[in-house]
């Protein structure tokens, strides 16, 4: 582990201050949701439960949680604790379907969004001599600008390149000495792709350090084939536009898991079924309370994510807990005949076979009673060109992968290099086209 | 020296064979030889063209991946039983033929044999040495 400096002394907190101060910061909080959104009032009221019973953090089970469809049911502003006036920046999340999910922030809130993004770009190694390019989207979408404001609190000179035009991406790295890279996942594997056909050679030709990967879930494996295309060191972050966007949390040079900001965020885990909340160490849901938002507060948010919590001190001095990476999201888990699997979890498979490129797709269908399932990847290595058998062999060994590891049946699709879909922002790999899931 | 041999990756989509038959014509590069397996998904196209290491550069370039290979090619004599002759031999010798394809030379009407075996040297010194004609130049 590389050395870096801590941002705030709140990373270094002993169990008690955080008890303490998450105690404060969430009687005070369920007192301002009770007194100034209808929703919440309405909520806790039918859920029997009062203000006067939430002393400290040990009541926080006792309350009701909140779910995407409450921010839906309330568009654009009812769940706001402020009026208007207070209101100094709006985002909303890219919903696919209907009304998008709008959020506000107050000038505090700005204030305190730049503070955790400031702590998340420190732990991931950069500081006021890297220059850092953000190949987010600039828009509604919460990436670009969170970490925009967070990088230049702590002094990085910030390139806001915003997403797509992948060559000039690359050329303005290569003329800005750009050494910090602010994407998706996926979208820095493809601008690596493009790269080495514009005959750029990220390690030799560009300068890049540090790359800051969140917006989407990614895999260790991902993690490998990004620090080995681009010669940099990936960490990821995490956040959801719900709950503030990114700065949640964010991996330290460790990489043992994504610190949570504690005195900002309460994490929970969950068993997705039940509710109920499970013990430290154990695999469900998280859900996440804010304790220090003005304009939006919000009560036990659902995020649908699957990880775990380990609060032991990590390598790096921090003491702030750690959520292992999403596994999977509680929603997007697919049930192939019978059989549950986290896109992820394919994923992963996949980046461990030598022959196909790191781009992949998942596709479901229904033929008769059964769940077909087929994975398209790209051939990338010509070896495999010999002779068919090779290819077929190729092809087993994936099919087997997939049966042995993850206990599915699936065809694969060898196919083109630079054929399937490459994303700018969050990638959408299931393609499922079953009538009812 | 010897002939090389173009093999490329094609999906089973509509127009890859377009494709690279496209980028071919325009980098001016003739086909010499073309064959192709029927597959159901993907399969192997394997070709001779006149500029091989231009043809997999124009290839790579539009994200095709292809390979070259050094290959026998062989102009048997024009009569009855030459190529059992041929096969006999070969299998006589452990040498197995992954597979075959055929070509006419134009200018000259001959018809010339791509084979792809398990061991090239061997079958070349094998074949010369029984009087097949081996071809090493196009
Ligand atoms: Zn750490």
């Amino acid at each position: 582990m590389q050395e870096n400096d801590i941002w705030s002394e709140c990373e270094t907190y002993d169990r008690e201050q955080f008890r303490k101060v998450q105690s404060e910061r969430l009687v005070d909080t369920v007192k301002r949701v009770y007194e100034k959104v209808p929703h919440y009032k309405n909520k806790f009221d039918q859920h029997g439960v009062s203000v006067e019973d939430i002393k400290s953090v040990d009541d926080l089970s006792k309350l009701p949680f909140t779910e995407k469809k409450d921010f839906r049911d309330n568009y654009p502003f009812g769940l706001f604790a402020v009026p208007q006036k207070q209101i100094v920046r709006f985002h909303a999340s890219s919903g696919t379907t209907g009304k998008p999910t709008v959020v506000g922030y107050t000038k505090n809130d700005m204030t305190m969004w730049s503070e955790m993004i400031a702590r998340i770009v420190t732990m991931a190694g950069v500081t006021d001599e890297d220059v850092a390019q953000i190949s987010f989207g600039y828009g509604l979408f919460t990436g670009a600008f969170g970490l925009h404001q967070g990088l230049e609190h702590i002094g990085a000179a910030v390139i806001p390149m915003s997403s797509g035009n992948t060559e000039k991406q690359i050329m303005i790295m290569k003329d800005f000495h750009t050494t910090a890279l602010i994407s998706t996942p996926s979208y820095a594997l493809h601008m690596a792709e493009i790269a080495r056909e514009m005959g750029v050679d990220p390690k030799k030709d560009l300068f890049l350090k540090w790359g800051l990967f969140g917006g989407e879930g990614s895999t260790e494996a991902m993690r490998r084939e990004i620090n080995g295309a681009w010669g940099l060191l990936a960490t990821e972050n995490y956040g959801m536009s719900e709950l503030i966007g990114p700065g949640v949390s964010g991996e330290c040079l460790a990489l043992k898991g994504m610190h949570i900001n504690e005195d900002h965020f309460i994490p929970e885990i969950i068993n997705p079924d039940t509710g109920e909340v499970l013990p430290e160490g154990a695999v469900g849901e998280l859900v996440i309370t804010t304790i220090s938002k003005e304009a939006l507060p919000i009560i036990r948010y659902r995020t649908s994510d699957i990880t775990s919590l380990n609060y032991d001190k990590c390598d790096c001095g921090r003491t702030t807990v750690r959520m292992a990476k999403i596994s999977g999201r509680s929603n997007d888990m697919l049930i192939l005949g019978g059989v549950n699997v986290f896109p992820a979890q394919i994923e992963e498979v996949l980046f461990n076979v030598d022959g196909i490129g790191p781009h992949y797709q998942i596709k479901v269908f229904k033929q008769g009673y059964l769940d077909r399932i087929e994975v398209d990847v790209e051939l990338i290595d010509a070896n495999y060109l010999d002779s068919f058998g090779k290819l077929e062999n190729l092809n087993q060994t994936i099919k087997h992968k997939l049966r042995t590891v993850l206990g599915i049946d699936a065809k694969v699709n060898l196919m083109q290099p630079r054929t399937l879909q490459r994303f700018e922002g969050k990638a959408k790999r299931v393609i499922d086209m079953r009538e009812d899931k | 020296m010897g002939i090389k041999q173009l093999s490329i990756f094609v999906a089973n989509e509509k127009g890859t064979l377009a494709d690279v038959t496209r980028i071919f014509r325009e980098h001016e590069i003739d086909i010499r030889a073309i064959s192709v397996y029927d597959t159901v998904d993907y399969g192997i196209l394997r070709t001779v063209v006149s500029e091989p290491e231009k043809a997999v550069e124009a290839l790579a370039k539009e994200g095709i991946v292809s390979k070259l290979s050094d290959i026998l090619t062989i102009n048997p004599e024009d009569k009855r039983g030459s190529l059992n002759d041929i096969f006999t031999l070969l299998g006589d010798n452990d040498i197995n033929i992954d597979y075959i394809y055929s070509f006419l030379v134009r200018e000259d009407g001959s018809q010339l044999f791509v084979l792809k075996v398990n061991d090239k040297e061997k079958a070349q010194e094998l074949l010369e040495k029984n009087g097949v004609e081996i071809i090493r130049e196009l």
